[in-house]
């Protein structure tokens, strides 16, 4: 069967590393809020590894840009490059999600159009989380409290969205029965031909392309 | 049973600070005093006032604020510390349920439970709560006016009065019935702006009202913010926000997503069943 390389092993890694990190963050920064939950000296354990896990969270993909910029670059600016098949996307995925004639769907790229939203509801949170997490970190009692007031707000309401988000992300991953290879793709690195081909027929064209370059010199 | 409440008639403070040492010393909140060679190490601050501020180890000052008045200066002196409120922020916003109100209405604090986040310091309008919270590790622990009801140290529940009220050598400090109180400090107003050798037109009782009802109550001979007191001091409308709309929808909303989310993945997986068994029978 013909097998594509979707994901290198350096991002699956970072994939791992971030779901990690984002699993022990939301954990620990709920834990707080949970009355059950013993206060104390524990409470104490679970805001120093919450900032620990800030360290990790803002340092991988600190690290991953300086290592690789380019590709972090593309990465963001896939994610704000819309067209007009974005919305033709956007009027079909509602049924395909559901179920219906996976014909309908206009073929995507390398990312599709919820994919891209998912990509810009990352960096934006992520920005979110970063600023108003260090404010209160670091800043608390140098800035007026109002600020300190509503980066706590901030990052509650981020945090709300982003748990909303990593749902989504889950349940497509995981449990849809449309994207059947797509969790296995994220440890082997590899989605079949047909997958690539029904799934993100353009990108899968244009891999082919190359290939077939590659194979006439 | 009524809750009680601390008064303070700012006419009668002499800032002796008593209270604050009274506080320190029943409270165990001692500090090191810095000493250099043969004497103690002090700093002109410009004030008469010492400490300068609240910290974990003061939880009451005197402040001593000064107004030119001619050739001279006339002193304000303000009873600085927890108020005590009742609709307390800092309550509110505790992650760990340390902060509380106990059975007087006074807020105090589970030491144990606290995890040193700072919330409580960030939300209170009067600025009160001070912490020792290590800046890179979180780590760190609350410290204020407990009203002398730290658990060990509980003057009220020995039928004491608070230790700053004991040692008040001219009556400043009345400790009593929240209700009593308010009614004994609206006829000290009255009087002031009306009879004596001198009349205060603008004296008023600070903490009746504000907050639900603080529980310091304050005979003031000026507007509030003379004494440095929030003219009209608000409930943080982001704890509010907290409280009433976030906090109460995060659970609604998650439920509603992962609820909708298992709908999809069922009917998709049921249409797509449909779908094949459509196919395979048009193949046949």
């Amino acid at each position: 069967m013909e097998m594509i390389e979707r994901y290198t092993r350096a991002a699956r890694w970072f994939h791992w590393l971030i779901a990690i990190v984002f699993f022990e963050m939301a954990l620990s920064g709920l834990l707080i809020f949970l009355p059950w939950v013993p206060s104390g000296t524990i409470g104490m354990w679970t805001r120093l590894i919450h900032r620990i896990g800030a360290v990790f969270l803002v340092g991988a993909p600190a690290i991953f840009m300086l290592f690789a910029w380019q590709r972090s670059w593309d990465f963001i600016k896939e994610a704000f490059t819309w067209g007009k098949e974005d919305l033709e996307w956007l009027r079909a995925a509602p049924g395909y999600y559901f179920g219906g004639d996976p014909r309908m769907m206009p073929p995507q790229g390398y990312i599709n159009t919820g994919m891209k939203l998912y990509r810009i509801s990352i960096i934006l949170g992520g920005g979110v989380f970063l600023i108003t997490g260090f404010i209160m970190t670091f800043l608390r009692g140098i800035v007026p409290p109002a600020v300190f007031q509503w980066c706590l707000v901030l990052h509650d309401v981020t945090f709300i969205v982003a748990i909303g988000m990593f749902l989504l992300h889950f349940q497509l991953g995981v449990f849809h029965p449309r994207m059947d290879e797509s969790l296995l793709s994220m440890f082997d690195g590899k989605v079949s031909g047909v997958y690539a081909k029904s799934h993100h027929g353009k990108w899968y064209d244009g891999v082919n392309n190359r290939d077939d370059d590659n194979s006439s010199e | 049973m009524s809750d009680k409440a601390i008064l303070f008639n700012t006419t009668r403070c002499i800032a002796c600070r008593g209270c604050q040492v009274a506080c320190k010393q029943w409270n165990e909140t001692d500090e090191v005093i810095p000493t250099e060679q043969n004497s103690v190490r002090s700093v002109n601050r410009g004030s008469y006032e010492n400490p300068p501020d609240l910290s974990p180890k003061t939880w009451m000052t005197i402040k001593f604020i000064e107004k030119p008045q001619g050739d001279s200066i006339e002193w304000f002196f303000n009873r600085r510390s927890c108020m005590h409120c009742t609709e307390a922020a800092c309550v509110e916003v505790c992650p760990s349920g340390a902060l509380y109100h106990n059975e007087d209405g006074f807020v105090t604090y589970d030491k144990d439970k606290c995890t040193g986040c700072g919330y409580c310091e960030q939300y209170c309008p009067f600025d009160v709560p001070r912490l020792d919270t290590n800046i890179v590790t979180g780590v760190g622990k609350m410290d204020k006016c407990t009203l002398c009801t730290t658990p060990s140290l509980n003057r009220l529940s020995a039928g004491e009065e608070p230790a700053c009220v004991n040692t008040c050598p001219t009556h400043a400090l009345v400790f009593g019935d929240r209700d009593e109180l308010i009614s004994e400090a609206k006829t000290l107003v009255t009087g002031l702006q009306t009879t004596g050798s001198r009349v205060y037109p603008k004296a008023t009782l600070y903490g009746e009202q504000e907050l639900g009802g603080l529980h310091v109550l304050y005979v003031l001979t000026d507007s509030p913010g003379v004494y440095g007191l929030p003219e009209n001091p608000q409930f943080p409308i982001a704890a509010t926000l907290q409280r009433d709309v976030f906090r109460p929808l995060t659970k609604v909303v998650w439920l509603m997503v992962a609820g909708g989310l298992a709908l999809n993945v069922l009917i998709a997986w049921f249409r797509q069943r449909q779908l094949s068994e459509e196919n395979s029978h048009g193949n046949d």
